[in-house]
Order: C-alpha cells, then sequence, then structure tokens
C-alpha cells in the first residue's frame, strides 16, 4: 500500500467528504444498536434474569405465557429426569391499585414456589414463603413504592402489602413481581386454586434428555432467548432495529462502491501507467482496497466513539439506550466488511484498464 | 557517476539484440475497411544503441513503442525482449517480462501526483518487491544522476516541467531495465531544457548499456545517434546516421 497511504495523507480533501458520511453512519449504527439492546433489557431483563436454562410451554403457545396453562402432570414428567430441576411458573400481566395513595403500577406477575431455584435471594424466599404479598423490582423503590404499601390486584378481590424488593427487571416493558405460586393461581383463577400454572422452567439437562418428557407431557420446549418471542412487541422491536441496521449497512456498501468507481475512473491513466510499470492488477487492487479498508476504518471507529459519547449523554436520560461491546464492535467489524463488499464492485474496473493509454495513444 | 546494474552483463552484450520485431503488423479498423498502421515491420536494437524514430503525425509511431514495449499484441508477428519471445506469452507473463525489462519515459512525465519525487522513484521498487532500505539509496543516487537530489522531496506539482521530466527519466532507470522506450519526451519542453533532457537520455543508454528507441523530432536532430528511423505508411526505412558518427562512436 505504498501508494494507498501517501495518497491518503496527501490528499485528505478528496477522501474527507467520504469519510464524513461514513462516521455519520457509523454514529447512526452504534445508537441504533445500543437502542436495541435498550429495548430488550426494557423488554425482558426480568426474564432473562430468572435462572432457569429452557422453558416448556403448552403446544402451540409460540413462547407466550398467556397462551398456555400446565397442570402438574407435566412437572411431574421432567421431574424424574437426572440432573434436572423443574419447578412451576405461573406469568400473566396485572394492573396494581396503590390502596395508600401510591403510584398505580403494571406487572409482570411472576408466581414461583418460594422454595424453588428460580427464587436466588434468601430475603426474597423468606419474604415469599409467608403471608401473601408481593416482591417487587427495585426500580419501583425508586418510584415512590415503599414496604408495606397495599395493592388492589385487578380482576380479584385480592389486596396484598408489598413484601420487599428484588432485582430491576422487566418483562414485556412492565417491571416484574414476584408472589409465591398458591397467590398468583389465586389471582388468576379464583377462589379455585387450581393446581394450574403457565410454563415449567427447567435448569439443567440437554435437548435430549428432555425432548422425550416433552413430548410426553404435550408441550414445547424453549431455550431463554427462544423464550424472550414471546414477550409483547418483543419480536416486533428488534426485527425492526435489525432491518433499520441491514439498511444502514446496504447504504454504506453503495455509497462506497460508487466512491470508488468514481475514484477509479479519475484514476484510469494512473493505473495504465501502473500497469505499464509492471505493476500486477493484484497490486493496483490491493492497493485501492487497503486504501478504502484504512478509511472506512478510521471513519468507522470516529463514527463509533462518537455514537458511544451520544448514547451516554442520551442514556442517562430516559431513552432506553444502552451501550453493548459486543454489538458496538459488531456494528465497527461488519461496516468496515461491508466497506471492502462495496469497494470490491470496482475491481473490474481496474481489471478492465490497458495500460497501452500510459502512452496516451488512445485518449 | 554509475548506478550498479542489477542485471547480468549477458543479456547486456553488444551481439544479441535487447529488443527484436519480427514481421509485425497491426492494424486498426476503419470504418467497414480496416487501416495498417504497421506492415510486416521488422526491428532490431542491441544494448547500449540509441534509435530515434521519426515519421508524420498518426503514422505510427506511439503504436510501434507500444508493440516494442509490450503494452500492445500485435495482430502478428514476434516481439523478442531480452531473448524472451513473447508472442506465445499470457497477458500475466508479458507483464513480467515488462516490469523485469522495460522501462518507458513519457512525453508528459506522466508522474503520479501523490508520490515525491524520491518516492516516484521507490514506488518502482515496491512494485518490483525490492526491500525498502536498498530502494531508497538507489532512488537517492539516481535523483543525483539525473541532478535533482535537492529537490527529492517534491511533489509534482512543485517541480517545472523539465525537471518533472528528469526525474521520469530517473524513475525509467530505476526498473533496471534493458530496454528504454521514449515517446517524445522533449516534446512539451523549450529547446534548452529537452536539450538537457536529450542529452541525459543519450548518455544513460551508453552508461548504462541500454537499447533505446526515442520518438522524437526536432530537438534531436543536431544530437548524435545511432541510427535514424522514419515510419511512413507501415513502412520503416532507416534514414542513415549523420556524417561523423561513427567517428565519434569508436
Ligand atoms: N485503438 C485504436 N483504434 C483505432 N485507431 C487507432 C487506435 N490507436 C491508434 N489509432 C490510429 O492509428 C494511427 C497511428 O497512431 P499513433 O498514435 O501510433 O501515431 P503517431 O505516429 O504516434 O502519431 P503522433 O506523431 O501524432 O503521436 C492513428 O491514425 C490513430 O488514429
Ligand atoms: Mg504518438
Amino acid at each position: 500500500m505504498f501508494l494507498a497511504l501517501r495518497d491518503l495523507r496527501r490528499g485528505v480533501r478528496r477522501f474527507l467528504l467520504l469519510g464524513v458520511v461514513i462516521a455519520l453512519v457509523a454514529v447512526l449504527s452504534t445508537v441504533l444498536s445500543a437502542l436495541a439492546t435498550g429495548l430488550v433489557t426494557d423488554g425482558i431483563s426480568g426474564l432473562r434474569a430468572l435462572p432457569f436454562d429452557r422453558l416448556a410451554l403448552q403446544e402451540g403457545a409460540e413462547a407466550t405465557f398467556s397462551r398456555s396453562t400446565l397442570r402438574g402432570d407435566a412437572l411431574d414428567r421432567f421431574e424424574g429426569v437426572d440432573g434436572v430441576e423443574a419447578t412451576p411458573l405461573g406469568a400473566s400481566f396485572v394492573n396494581a391499585a396503590s390502596t395508600s395513595g401510591g403510584p398505580n403500577l403494571d406487572l409482570a406477575l411472576f408466581g414461583v414456589a418460594p422454595d424453588s431455584f428460580l427464587v436466588t435471594r434468601d430475603d426474597a424466599r423468606g419474604a415469599l414463603s409467608g403471608e401473601p404479598g408481593l416482591v417487587l423490582a427495585s426500580e419501583l423503590e425508586d418510584q415512590g413504592v415503599s414496604v408495606g404499601d397495599r395493592y388492589a390486584i385487578s380482576g380479584s378481590d385480592l389486596v396484598l402489602p408489598v413484601l420487599g424488593f428484588t432485582f430491576a427487571g422487566t418483562y414485556g416493558h412492565a417491571p416484574i413481581a414476584f408472589t409465591s405460586l398458591d397467590t398468583w393461581q389465586q389471582i388468576n383463577f379464583g377462589g379455585d386454586p387450581d393446581e394450574r400454572f403457565s410454563a415449567v422452567a427447567l435448569s439443567g439437562g440437554s435437548d435430549d434428555d428432555l425432548a422425550g418428557p416433552a413430548s410426553e407431557a404435550g408441550v414445547e420446549l424453549y431455550t431463554k432467548s427462544e423464550a424472550y418471542a414471546g414477550s409483547p412487541g418483543f419480536t416486533a422491536e428488534t426485527t425492526t432495529m435489525t432491518l433499520i441496521q441491514g439498511f444502514l449497512l446496504v447504504i454504506s456498501a453503495v455509497v462506497i462502491g460508487a466512491f470508488l468507481t468514481v475514484l477509479t475512473v479519475q484514476r484510469t491513466r494512473q493505473i495504465g501507467l501502473l500497469k505499464a510499470m509492471g505493476a500486477s492488477t493484484s497490486y493496483i487492487a490491493r492497493d485501492a482496497l487497503g486504501q478504502m479498508a484504512i478509511l472506512v476504518s478510521v471513519a468507522t471507529l470516529c463514527g463509533v466513539a462518537l455514537g458511544a459519547v451520544l448514547v451516554t449523554i442520551v442514556g442517562s436520560g430516559d431513552v432506553p439506550v444502552e451501550l453493548n461491546p459486543t454489538g458496538t464492535l459488531g456494528v465497527a467489524v461488519s461496516m468496515i466488511v461491508v466497506g471492502l463488499i462495496g469497494s470490491a464492485a470496482a475491481l473490474p474496473r481496474i481489471v478492465k484498464v490497458d495500460p497501452v493509454i500510459a502512452l496516451g495513444v488512445e485518449q | 557517476m554509475t548506478v550498479p546494474a542489477r542485471r547480468s552483463e549477458a543479456t547486456r552484450g553488444a551481439g544479441s539484440p535487447v529488443l527484436a520485431i519480427d514481421r509485425v503488423r497491426v492494424a486498426y479498423p476503419d470504418g467497414p475497411d480496416t487501416r495498417v498502421i504497421l506492415d510486416d515491420v521488422d526491428l532490431s536494437v542491441t544494448a547500449g544503441e540509441l534509435v530515434v524514430l521519426t515519421g508524420p503525425s498518426g503514422a505510427g509511431k506511439s503504436t510501434l513503442l507500444t508493440v516494442a514495449g509490450l503494452l500492445r499484441r500485435p495482430d502478428s508477428g514476434e516481439v523478442t525482449v531480452a531473448g524472451t519471445p513473447t508472442a506465445g506469452l499470457s497477458q500475466r507473463q508479458r507483464t513480467k517480462v515488462r516490469r523485469d525489462h522495460v522501462a518507458f519515459v513519457y512525453q508528459s512525465a506522466n508522474l503520479l501526483p501523490s508520490l515525491t519525487a524520491i518516492e516516484q522513484l521507490e514506488l518502482v521498487g515496491h512494485i518490483h518487491g525490492e526491500k525498502a532500505s536498498g530502494t531508497t539509496a538507489r532512488a537517492r543516487s539516481l535523483l543525483e544522476r539525473v541532478d535533482l537530489a535537492g529537490r527529492a522531496d517534491q511533489l509534482p506539482v512543485e517541480l517545472s516541467g523539465g525537471e518533472r521530466q528528469r526525474v521520469g527519466i530517473a524513475r525509467a532507470l530505476m526498473a533496471s531495465p534493458s530496454l528504454l522506450i521514449a515517446d517524445e519526451p522533449t516534446a512539451s519542453l523549450d529547446p534548452e531544457r529537452a536539450g538537457a533532457v536529450v542529452e541525459l537520455i543519450s548518455e544513460v543508454t551508453r552508461s548504462e548499456g541500454l537499447a533505446t528507441i526515442v520518438v522524437a523530432h526536432d530537438a534531436w536532430a543536431e544530437m548524435h545517434v545511432d541510427r535514424r528511423l522514419h515510419l511512413d505508411r507501415g513502412r520503416l526505412s532507416e534514414v542513415g546516421p549523420p556524417a561523423g558518427a561513427a567517428a565519434q562512436r569508436a
């Protein structure tokens, strides 16, 4: 890249416009990636934080708790499997109206057996084992909810006290809340506390271990990340974000390809000269692609850095953005890769240049 | 000073020609017919020999140079460069022969705008895959040779036309060619500068033992050259050396 480096250094102005465009696309991609991560966190961080590996839901439920109702027999099938822990999980959305003047809450309410592996904190286990009540996501404490506040749960005649707070988390963009499985069943199925729940949460075991019991029980297995899809809005949000990011990548590939093509046409005579000097086509192509790689890398890194600063500033407000190192690195790498793919569009033009033009015969 | 030649003396020996063009024919389509530009042309140039080619505009002088320099394949005939017949070679092989044996000097110097004078020369070393350290030393001594040691770090826009052309000649020498091809190297220079360039080309032809073909007009009229050839209507004819050349050569 003897020529490419010197050309970049001495012709900075010619490359500035493209550099700025790439950097801006990188800024946008970084912010979008942070927004995608932020939306996921805002959507399903509560479910993600639960220490299960797989969920078993009723067949046809498509990862959606509200479409799944299981009974004890489903649980029994899994309890026999070696190395597998299984526990019932109830999940539903409820509205909780404060009877003590606090804020009303939309909650993603999980009913758990207090002594199950889903409850990891001793204080929460203790609280859920006693009188019926709610253990809430910690962010609600910041919103003015306190221990002892009482909440009337919509759709039932229960009024439950706040027993304590646990980790911050959401499901379906609603803060999570825990209650004992008994209480959850009472809220959802009223005075007839049938042994019904939404899913079996599983820990340990392999797909092979679990496939048999699952088909006997008539349930479908979901990995944790497959289960996110059941969170309202999750699929739509992630698909939209991925689509926009994909479009941005395509746009940068086209812009870079068009730029290098124009540059190659402008350099036709120079390329002819290099060929006349004995440079192989691959020497010239490496030079041109190397130059674009440097330009795109520098511009992308500047853009990503700027984007990260922007995310940090915006993230201190209410916008659900979250910088994710893997995602940000992915943005940088994919922009550079796409830049090279776009640049490759100019290669046929480099190949086509006839060294005869160096002597100026055909002009 | 003499720049150490990298090539074996064998290819430079006076006997076998560095360039041998044998019954070369080039025709261009001209409307419905074809126009024959080179009609079974023969030409051979040996090491240390300076050949000047003249002829009316459009006669095909540049075309002949592109054929000799392996930039263009003739429609028929054989071009042998430094002992290698090239008619049967692939494009890649021809490029390699050109890289190893042929260098060009152009009418407008044709320098790369983003490289300094010395980098123009270093680029040749880079294309040849040489180590950077040796390349820089050789480039520096060649610039000294064309009297431009003080201008090594100037970009082409900062050089005069004559200086650019001398950088172009130094760049050609950087390739350690056996065959030097120059197409009207003095056409865009005033007579005085042109004279200096003529002098330089003729001098390096002898000191480096190059086979040199120059397409030229006036500036070369009084110059001592080994052979003058005239191209017209597809035919090459010998003009004959000017009086006194033989004496000078001895
Ligand atoms: N690719 C081409 N296709 C068709 N005709 C061509 C092509 N290249 C050159 N010619 C024609 O061939 C003829 C010889 O061209 P060439 O450039 O070799 O002449 P020249 O002797 O160098 O002329 P000048 O002194 O003006 O430079 C010209 O008539 C030119 O128009
Ligand atoms: Mg010409």
